[in-house]
């Protein structure tokens, strides 16, 4: 009896969850629609106007055409909800309510052309090509003079990868023991503690290490070390839940063994848990320091110093055949850790 | 030595697993306990050394309550309590040597286990084990490497090593072939007759449990239908613990 409750609780709340989906279906489509296709390509508008009212008229329009459609085979979202049914041997592409998902695809294509101002025109004018070309040829006659210069850059850059991921690795290997759901479900404290530390986690994470950079640039100074501190914080909080993640992925058994003699927690946790998770982290470590060196070069270009600092300085006077060698020295860098990481990853297996 | 007492289960999920089981083991007793797979053998062993939280009753180990014990006492309970696995449950990655010298972390301080410091007495008694389970010459081999009757007898030195007054198997044999399954049976007889220790053990091949067992206890949905000698389990007894289609298997 309960479960039959249940079961019909649940189906209302598909159904609103279904009716929410397309109405915002419907409104994208009627926003979109009047903003790309009216706007832009019809009347041809260059400065097309902002205001709250128009979102907020599709809103309505959507949610008037959906109560329309609702009832028909035309609703997406009953019928991703799973409440239309769907013979097991017909697709579910080819139902009326697939063609709703066409459109909405479609729209976000021609609207994605749009705002990226996709125009082969310009690809292909005589005056870029002659930009393209310019620019080619100072870049396959890379400036070898700066070649020291580029090379102590592309050295620092490997070395603040190095000291970030380092330091990262301690912190995120406590760290990681707190985040895993399996050794901290067992009271309510820890479980807070547990639920805490996965928001930090995944709020930090959220936030590019680009965006930290430019935080730390204003904090402590434009230079390595503010592009050490944020590839450091982006490691910690990606070791981490890759390490907790691990942890919670473990065989029981010699867990249970453990506790079984009698050990302490601490115990059970360095001879139950951790033999089992070495491996995978070494190789999640050396990978990340393979992606921090490939950021770290991306992160110079906002002051994080290192090669990419040099880059955008290059680059902003136009010297591309220096940009050119940079360029080179880049593409060896990430050649060469992609290789060694790849390597060394292997030989763990 | 253990007496249980109204022992119940019930899972956070609802499932009464355990009802009002009541018995004692005396001292030295090799026990088997039978059952249906789901009938609760695994449940009971479990709440025995508080791996599972009993939710009634009482388990009287040496006259002491253990489903009240906490922190350092309950360890220490679970200190003189070894268990087997049907998994064996070794350390991966680890030599015998270290899986067995695991069997005494419980009288190891912390930071010197994590350390790998042993005395040398221990790590001579770790020996002493190794070789009672015939697996002399081994100390350096990777557990994870072994056969699945060499791993089983890893993990009886492992139990050895806690000088256990008890010791729990959960279908210790299911994943061997019989040959290994006779072998591995008689180090646990072993284990029983020349060091006294008691043994409490899930099994499911009634051969078996006629040949190795003092007495036996069958489960079903678990509640305890029988409590005898092994050789008075009758034809009718056995349709009763195991269902009216049960055939019996033998192995040799
Ligand atoms: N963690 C758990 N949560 C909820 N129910 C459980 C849990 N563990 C076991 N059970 C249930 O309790 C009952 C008894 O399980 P148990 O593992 O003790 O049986 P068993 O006799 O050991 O069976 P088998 O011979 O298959 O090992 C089963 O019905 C099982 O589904
Ligand atoms: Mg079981």
């Amino acid at each position: 009896m309960q479960k039959i409750i249940k079961r019909k609780a649940n189906k209302q709340v598909q159904i609103i969850k279904a009716f929410i989906l397309d109405a915002l279906s419907w409104a994208y489509i009627a926003l979109v629609s009047y903003k790309i296709i009216y706007e832009k390509i019809i009347i041809d508008v260059r400065y097309p106007e902002f205001a709250w009212k128009q979102p907020i008229y599709s809103l309505y329009f959507g949610i008037a055409v959906s109560i329309i459609f609702f009832f028909t085979n035309f609703s997406l979202g009953k019928g991703l909800f799973g409440l239309i049914k769907i013979d097991e041997n017909d697709s579910a592409t080819s139902k009326p309510f697939a063609f709703l998902g066409y459109l909405l695809i479609a729209l976000t294509f021609l609207t994605g052309f749009y705002v990226s101002q996709v125009s082969i025109k310009e690809f292909f004018s005589a005056n870029g090509l002659e930009g393209a070309k310019r620019i080619f040829t100072a870049l396959i006659h890379p400036n070898w003079g700066i070649f020291e210069q580029g090379l102590f850059a592309a050295i620092e850059t490997i070395y603040m990868a190095f000291i970030a991921t380092a330091i990262a690795i301690p912190i995120a290997f406590i760290l990681g023991f707190f985040a895993a759901r399996n050794l901290m479900s067992g009271n309510k404290f820890a479980f807070f503690c547990y639920s805490a530390l996965r928001a930090v986690l995944n709020i930090s994470r959220s936030i590019e290490p680009l965006v930290w950079a430019i935080i730390f640039s204003v904090w402590v100074g434009i230079g390595p070390f503010s592009g050490m501190l944020a590839l450091c914080l982006h490691s910690i909080a990606s070791l981490t839940k890759q390490y907790s993640e691990q942890i919670e992925s473990i065989n029981d058994g010699p867990v249970e063994a453990i506790t079984a003699t009698g050990a302490h927690p601490i115990q059970v946790v360095w001879f139950g848990v951790v033999p089992q998770i070495v491996l995978p982290y070494l190789s999640y470590t050396i990978y990340r320091w393979d992606i921090n060196v490939r950021m770290a070069t991306v992160i110079g270009l906002v002051g994080g110093g290192g090669i990419g600092n040099l880059l955008m300085q290059y680059q902003g006077q136009a010297r591309w055949s220096e940009v050119g060698l940079l360029v080179i020295l880049i593409a060896a860098i990430v050649w060469t850790m992609d290789w060694a990481s790849s390597v060394i990853r292997e030989a763990l297996k | 030595m253990l007496e249980i007492k109204n022992l119940e289960k019930v899972y956070p999920n609802g499932h009464h697993a355990l009802k009002d089981i009541s018995f004692s083991v005396p001292k030295g007793e090799f026990l088997v306990v039978i059952g249906l797979s789901g009938s609760g053998k695994s449940t009971m062993l479990r709440c025995i050394n508080r791996l599972h939280d009993p939710t009634g009753g009482e388990i009287l180990f040496n006259g002491v309550d253990s489903t009240k014990l906490k922190g350092s006492s309950l360890r220490k309970m679970r200190s003189e309590i070894g268990m087997i696995f049907q998994h064996f449950n070794l350390i991966p990655r680890k030599t015998v040597m270290a899986n067995v010298l695991s069997g005494n972390l419980s009288r190891t301080g912390v930071l010197k286990s994590i350390l790998g410091i042993y005395d040398p007495e221990v790590v001579e008694r770790a020996k002493k084990y190794i070789d009672i389970v015939g697996l002399k010459g081994k100390e350096k081999n990777r557990a994870d490497n072994l056969s699945g009757g060499q791993q089983q007898r890893v993990s009886i030195a492992r139990a050895l090593m806690q000088n256990p007054k008890i010791l729990l198997a959960d279908e210790p044999v299911a994943s061997l072939d019989p040959a290994t399954s006779h072998s591995v049976m008689q180090y646990l007889k072993k284990v029983n007759e020349e060091l006294g220790v008691t043994v409490i053990c899930n099994l499911h091949f009634l051969s078996l449990v006629r040949q190795y067992a003092h007495r036996v206890v069958a489960l079903k949905h678990g509640k305890l239908i029988y409590d005898g000698r092994p050789l008075e389990i009758s034809e009718e007894w056995f349709k009763t613990i195991y269902g009216e289609d049960a055939v019996e298997v033998t192995i040799n």
